[in-house]
């Protein structure tokens, strides 16, 4: 099987990037895969099957998804949320039609006004203020004739939107934890929270948490590395929540040696977000390779993980409050720390095993290429058979037939 | 309760799977159920005919049987177990190993057109769906709960259960080695006969019928064995346990076999089994050196095993109470009481 495969690669600085470099070798092992060198739109001649990496960053994934529209092929969705790309495609292509006629395809009207109300400037782009209540996957889904997912979040909301062709998930591969020393950045319990500082990720509601855990535990220290989203003013919230020097390591961004150390030396690692795009974390897999507990939003992917591995906060009312008993279960008790550390070993050399993934995605692409092909032949039997004994379609008898069909994923 | 025991039907073939759900059956019957074998034809061939075959399980109503309600139903193998009931227990013989381990082997089904490739991985996503819905899920050996854990992430207890109901006894450690298998090339009978033509001492008998017998009877004649190395065919029961009370030891070397009755049926007979090292579930049972040999798919090494116990007899019949040990502790009592717990 020759497979053309768009992916971002490094050097480039991204998540799809880095995902893409280790599953490769294990995938070369098993396939011929001709890595589609960035901003070519055509397959090599003989490529069997495209295989298009998708996610939400238009700098990374305009040219895969151009190549896509061109020759349909498995689309691997690492976002379920695509505004912010299909923005790119088009208001960055000073394309305003094609963003007003795609806004009204999934939004009807109202996506049209609002459209209209991005392109004049009345309000915020919808893809910085509400790309969750406009996630615009059509644009890709479209073209797709199977997909490549992470997580039954992404599956299911891909079917709701009417899709139709099969749907792997095929877990995040893990990264082997690396030979790496530890670096403690505190004395006690150190938490570590990784990624982008800002709202999205709750890092309001993880001050506040952290302060309210240090009444009692103030032995604690936060760990936060990343850097900070324009216009949110860390320094003010610090301030205001009396987290000094003392409850808090701050860290900018840090290259790939340092984040293994940083997270390896934490205790406890908590990455939250609300609304999701549908996204994994590279952050959370990596806390699964060391072995480390997690505290997580109850979201998407996020909530799939099993509980043993991670502690589930809701985004509602109460999530501070959840929160803080999340984190001060995990200070007080380190018996609790290692059984869950242990599991999420357990879940990655399992689960996220890139021999595993790689077998996955061989599987998805053979179903790809030629599962109509035998859902026909199938289709073609059984209709056959159901014909001759007088069975005609649109009857009772017919409907359980397909109903049948569809439970063993037949036809 | 009432139960159905489900297995595929390969027309005018019968085996191990067939004697284990009939006897399953009967069984059952004996503890005061009510229980009955439900077999649907089978047919695996060309192309996604192994599909549509299988998906005949899925239309089957086994809920109820005349106005009754059948309380539980135990599917075995492929594709039996796709059929639906609140209360499906699978009792794994196998899966379709020809979409597994078998592919890309000599004994390999699919080739490498998109449409083989794609049926291929359906088989392997029906199994996934139909055997995550059972209730409750056993396998006949630890082989077998490996390749499905393997294969779909699915786990199931072990649960072995017995050979076949025969006269089981040991008359005397003879003068002859017996195979009892299907004649086909899985079962790898070429090599005892290989061993023979290099153990002029050897006399095999070969009890068993299937589509490699030409070529078997073809190897015996062109080694010059027609002496040594009887074909006894398809044989009665009597006529077996009297095979088995009389050898000298038992020869069972299938490729990865699921478990395979025969080594518990020559240990009822204490007699040793001489398997190989890539036998699969005999594994579990025979011990180099204690319930019997075990050495690799070679004719030579199988003719110097045989050629060994034949010249210490004493270890031959050690291994084989070693081996009976082991198989009594195999009942349908206690088969039973775990299905159906």
């Amino acid at each position: 099987m020759k497979v053309a495969y768009f992916s971002p690669m490094p050097p480039e600085q991204s998540g799809i990037a880095d995902y893409s470099a280790l599953l490769l070798p294990a995938l070369r092992e098993r396939i011929d895969v001709t890595v589609v060198r960035r901003g070519r739109k055509s397959a090599p001649r003989g490529t069997d099957v495209a295989l298009y990496h998708v996610g939400n960053n238009p700098d990374a994934h305009a040219w895969i998804v151009d190549g896509l529209r061109k020759r349909p092929g498995v689309v691997v969705l690492h976002d379920f949320v695509l505004h912010h790309l299909v923005a790119g495609m088009t208001v960055g292509r000073r394309d305003g039609h094609g963003y007003l006629d795609l806004m009204e395809r999934e939004h009807g009207v109202v996506g049209r006004l609002l459209a209209h109300g991005v392109l004049d400037k009345r309000i915020p782009p919808l893809w910085e203020s509400r790309p969750a209540d406009f996630p615009l996957p059509t644009f890709v889904l479209e073209h797709a004739t199977a997909l490549i997912v992470h997580s039954q979040y992404v599956r299911d909301h891909a079917r709701e939107t009417g899709f139709a062709g099969p749907i792997t998930v095929v877990p995040h591969p893990a990264w082997p934890s690396p030979d790496i020393a530890p670096e403690r950045v505190a004395e006690g319990t150190v938490v570590g929270c990784f990624g982008v500082v800002n709202a999205s990720k709750r890092i309001p509601e993880l001050l506040r948490a952290t302060a309210a855990v240090r009444k009692e535990h103030p032995e604690l220290t936060l760990l936060l590395v990343g850097s900070t989203s324009p216009g949110f003013d860390l320094d003010r919230r610090l301030q205001r929540l009396g987290l000094d020097d003392a409850g808090l390591v701050r860290e900018g961004w840090v290259d790939e040696t340092r984040l293994w150390a940083l997270m390896a030396g934490s205790d406890v690692l908590v990455n939250l977000r609300h609304p999701t795009m549908g996204e994994t974390s590279g952050s959370v897999i990596r806390g699964l390779s060391l072995g480390k507990p997690l505290v997580v939003s109850d979201v998407g992917w996020f909530s799939e993980l099993p509980d043993d591995v991670a502690l589930k906060v809701a985004a509602d009312d109460d999530e501070v409050a959840t929160l803080t008993a999340a984190l001060e279960l995990l200070a007080a008790r380190p018996d609790v720390r290692e059984a869950m550390g242990s599991s999420a070993a357990g879940l990655a050399g399992r689960e996220h095993d890139v021999e595993r993934v790689a077998d996955l995605y061989v599987a998805a692409l053979e179903t790809a290429i030629g599962g109509a092909a035998v859902d026909d032949a199938v289709l073609r039997d059984v209709s056959a058979a159901a014909a001759d004994v007088g069975i005609s379609a649109e009857t009772a008898e017919a409907r359980e037939i397909a109903r049948r069909l569809a439970e063993v994923e037949l036809g | 309760m009432r139960i159905a025991v489900c297995r595929p039907q390969v027309p005018f073939a019968y085996g191990g799977a067939e004697i284990f759900t009939d006897r399953l059956a009967v069984e059952l019957r004996a503890r005061g159920h009510e229980a009955d074998v439900v077999s649907v034809p089978y047919k695996w061939y060309p192309g996604a005919r192994v599909l549509t075959q299988a998906f005949l399980w899925r239309m089957l109503d086994l809920e109820e049987a005349d106005g009754q309600r059948v309380d539980l139903v135990v599917a075995t193998k492929f594709p039996s177990y796709l059929v639906r009931h609140p209360e499906k227990r699978v009792w794994l013989v196998h899966q379709f190993r020809q979409a597994y381990e078998l592919d890309g082997t000599s004994l390999g089904q699919f080739g490498d057109s998109p449409e083989d490739r794609a049926t291929r991985r359906k088989v392997q996503a029906i199994d996934r769906v139909a055997l995550g819905e059972a209730s409750r899920l056993f396998a006949i050996s630890q082989n077998v709960a490996n390749r499905l854990e393997a294969s779909t992430g699915l786990t199931a207890e072990v649960l072995p259960h017995p050979p076949q109901a025969l006269d089981y006894r040991c008359e005397n450690y003879g003068d002859f080695v017996l195979s009892v298998n299907r004649l086909d090339r899985a079962k790898r009978i070429d090599l005892l006969i290989e061993a023979a033509a290099r153990d002029g001492s050897l006399e095999i008998v070969i009890a068993g019928e299937g589509p490699d017998r030409q070529r078997l009877e073809q190897l015996a004649t062109d080694h010059g064995l027609n002496g040594r190395v009887r074909f006894a065919g398809r044989v009665p029961d009597e006529e077996l346990a009297d095979l088995y009370a009389r050898c000298l030891a038992v020869y069972y070397a299938p490729v990865d076999e699921d478990y395979g009755m025969v080594p518990l049926e020559a240990f009822l007979s204490e007699k040793p089994v001489l398997t190989t090292t890539d036998a699969g579930g005999p594994l579990e049972v025979v011990s180099d050196g204690s319930t019997g040999l075990v050495v690799t798919p070679d004719a030579g090494e199988i003719a110097r095993a045989l050629g060994w116990l034949n010249e210490h007899r004493d270890e031959a019949a050690s291994f084989g109470r070693a081996g009976k040990a082991i198989a009594r502790e195999v009942t349908w009592d206690r088969a039973i009481a775990r299905l159906l717990a």
